[in-house]
């Protein structure tokens, strides 16, 4: 199972020459996979920079498909000529497994005892191992397909997984080739999974962290944090890329809860009410070793709180627009990546108001995030990032409580996160990643009511992350 | 002198490879509709790195239009066969070149040596003249033939000898220094500039971008 982690940074600004630093909500990581190295025969480095974020080429690779190979198939035609299989001989299967140890400035209280406090320091041996298919199923057909072991809760399950479908068009000008068009269909389940720019909430930075530490109390729907959708649903989409520049995608999700009762009912909590849809466009621009993207996405969701009341009458809506914009220089001994993103979120709680689940019919969500990476020859380096969520306060929505409440009623979270990796080989990464906070949870001294200080969760992780 | 012992590597080699680029256009000139369409479907997967048209974005991936056909159907065996082992080439090409057929190898030869020549890109004009006496007459204090005695007077390349004109700088530096090291293996190339300062490497390979 996935354990959706977000991180609270402090607004505190770092003399650094790459920019602020920003923290952002994380789902389970684990993007790169030797699955398509085993199938394209090709290094790493080919489709990244540093796992998981992908070079032009791996988004070429991930937008058609995850096809590409170059090893023995099984193949099978029909009377006419036409492929009925191509299957890999040697399966796509990889696994990656992260062993990491997390110590926040302050021990967390030990929920048993009052006055106690737990163990200062927590190794996860492993936080967790995945296995992945990762690669073609048939022509033109392929997935990224991830299974996880999570040594937080101790219990395997499906994680993020990317089904798609992908064709390619020629067309246009005197020769019939002057244009060439992916178009493809995608089957996901966790929205901004599907996307192959690393500003996205699904792939974007921190890539790991810790499993265990505190985390903010909400997020937009869209983001990987409390708030968001993530892995509670499904969805199918279909998207375009147009000459290596053009993006747009739009992809219909609805609620698919794993674990929850089967059809859902009141018991779930956050059910969609028909279809949310998710639309997403993109601009890349490529020169020498640069590329730059700038982009805009965002979903529509009508929701049932469930959470003991009926999933029918009144709705919550949420809708959430999006901007990001991205550049990489990949040079042959420096390597350089800028991300950002802001998300704005507006909602209309009917529903929550009248279950009491909420104070105000309209609050709002805002959330930033900046990153810089440089990497010294894809081994030794690392990234800066600033985040901020900030939004209404709503003294029902955010409520008091040990660590994880809010105090004052206001989710405003903000901070940095300072990462430093050692990749000894391309799929190996050592990493240590501080994450320092201004403000968690609507406050900096006693966010929770209950005396603890946003600084106090300021973290400290390491990670060995390894890939094989 | 020199530039004779050059030449005459030149012929020899060319004599010896010379037959490849007429197989490379009697192949093009016999394919049916369905072997066009399957050649598109495989140049569309190059284009992924090498550009549409043979013409490259990121200079990571060398222009391949214009070039030799025998000299890309030598690398792609090269590649096939492990015998060219280059970071790169392990890297990206190994895997992309593993499943070739030579007929395939022979077609993808033939069409991206029919396609126009990569356009000239400009430079530092000081280097790029020193590049181009470079070129043309060689580095005789390090018994250095000139370049363009084995790739053409305006380094269009001949056979087995790839066109260098309009390839990307850096390309042709990284792929100077690989030969020189031995990273790369083209024992032609080594002997013939294993005394090259990566200076006049630079030199070099600005004028040939330029052109």
């Amino acid at each position: 199972m996935v354990r959706r982690q977000q991180r609270v940074c402090s607004s505190r600004l770092l003399l650094q020459w790459v920019g602020v630093v920003l923290c952002v909500s994380l789902a389970s990581p684990g993007w790169a996979v030797p699955s398509f190295a085993r199938q394209t025969g090709m290094a790493c480095a080919a489709c990244h920079t540093v796992f998981p974020e992908l070079t032009p080429f791996g988004r070429e690779f991930k937008l058609n498909g995850y096809v590409l190979d170059n090893i023995k198939q099984v193949t099978g035609i029909d009377t006419s000529g036409a492929q009925t299989l191509a299957l890999n001989s040697l399966p796509p299967i990889s696994l990656m497994a992260q062993i990491s140890y997390t110590h926040t400035s302050t021990a967390l209280p030990d929920p048993n005892i009052t006055g106690a406090l737990a163990k200062d320091g927590d190794l996860l041996f492993p936080q967790q191992v995945s296995l992945f298919y990762a690669g073609k199923i048939a022509d033109e057909l392929g997935a990224f397909i991830q299974l996880t072991y999570s040594g937080v809760s101790d219990s395997f399950g499906f994680d993020n997984t990317d089904i798609r479908y992908a064709h390619h068009l020629s067309f246009g000008g005197v020769s019939g080739n002057d244009h060439s068009m992916i178009l493809g269909v995608t089957l996901n389940n966790n929205p901004t999974v599907q996307d192959v720019w690393n500003t996205t909430p699904a792939w974007g930075f921190p890539y790991s962290g810790s499993a265990v530490a505190p985390t903010a109390i909400t997020s937009t729907k869209i983001d990987s944090g409390a708030g968001g959708f993530g892995q509670n649903v499904g969805g199918l989409g279909v998207y375009a890329w147009l000459d290596d520049h053009f993006y747009a995608e739009v992809t219909l999700y609805t609620s698919s809860i794993r674990g929850g009762n089967h059809p859902l009912d009141s018991s779930d909590k956050i059910v969609t009410q028909g279809a949310a849809p998710y639309w997403r466009v993109a601009y890349e621009q490529r020169w020498d070793r640069n590329s730059l993207e700038v982009g805009a996405y965002g979903i529509s969701a009508h929701t049932h709180p469930g959470n003991g009341t009926a999933l029918a009458g009144p709705v919550d809506k949420y809708t959430d627009v999006a901007a990001d914009a991205q550049y990489q220089f990949i040079g042959e001994e420096h390597l350089f990546t800028a991300l950002a993103t802001y998300i704005h979120e507006s909602q209309t709680l009917d529903a929550s108001v009248i279950d009491k689940f909420a104070a105000n019919t309209d609050n709002n969500l805002k959330t930033f995030k900046l990153t810089g990476e440089y990497y010294y020859h894809r081994k030794i380096g690392g990234s800066i990032a600033y985040f901020s969520t900030s939004g209404s306060s709503d003294a029902l929505l955010y409520t008091p409580g040990q660590v994880t409440g809010s105090a004052n009623g206001n989710p405003d979270t903000n901070g940095y996160i300072l990462e430093v990796n050692y990749l000894p080989w391309l799929n190996t990464k050592l990493q240590a990643q501080y994450t320092g906070y201004s403000k968690f949870n609507g406050q900096k001294t006693n966010y929770d009511g209950s005396g603890r200080n946003a600084s106090n969760n300021n973290t400290m992780y390491l990670l060995v992350w390894i890939n094989f | 002198m020199k530039s004779h012992y050059a030449i005459a590597i030149a012929m020899s080699t060319s004599l010896w490879f010379g037959g490849l680029a007429h197989g490379a256009d009697a192949a093009a000139d016999a394919m049916t509709d369905a072997q066009k369409a399957a050649l598109h479907k495989t140049v569309e997967t190059c284009a992924t790195c090498h550009g549409v048209n043979g013409r490259s974005v990121s200079p990571t991936f060398p222009n391949l239009a214009a070039q030799q056909a025998p000299y890309i159907e030598l690398q792609l065996k090269a590649f096939k066969d492990q015998s060219r082992a280059d970071p790169d080439a392990q890297a990206y090409m190994w895997g992309m070149a593993s499943q070739l057929s030579d007929a395939t190898i022979s077609a993808l030869a033939g069409y991206f040596a029919a396609q126009p020549a990569p356009p000239a890109r400009g430079g530092n004009s000081a280097l790029i003249a020193q590049g181009k006496r470079f070129f043309e007459e060689g580095v005789p204090a390090r018994q250095i033939p000139p370049c363009a005695s084995c790739h053409g007077a305006h380094a269009e390349g001949m056979a087995v000898f790839p066109r260098l004109a309009g390839q990307h700088a850096p390309y042709l530096l990284k792929q100077l220094l690989v030969i020189q090291s031995v990273l790369r293996t083209a024992p032609v190339m080594h002997g013939v500039i294993k005394d090259l300062t990566k200076d006049q490497m630079q030199a070099v390979v600005a004028y040939l971008e330029s052109i």
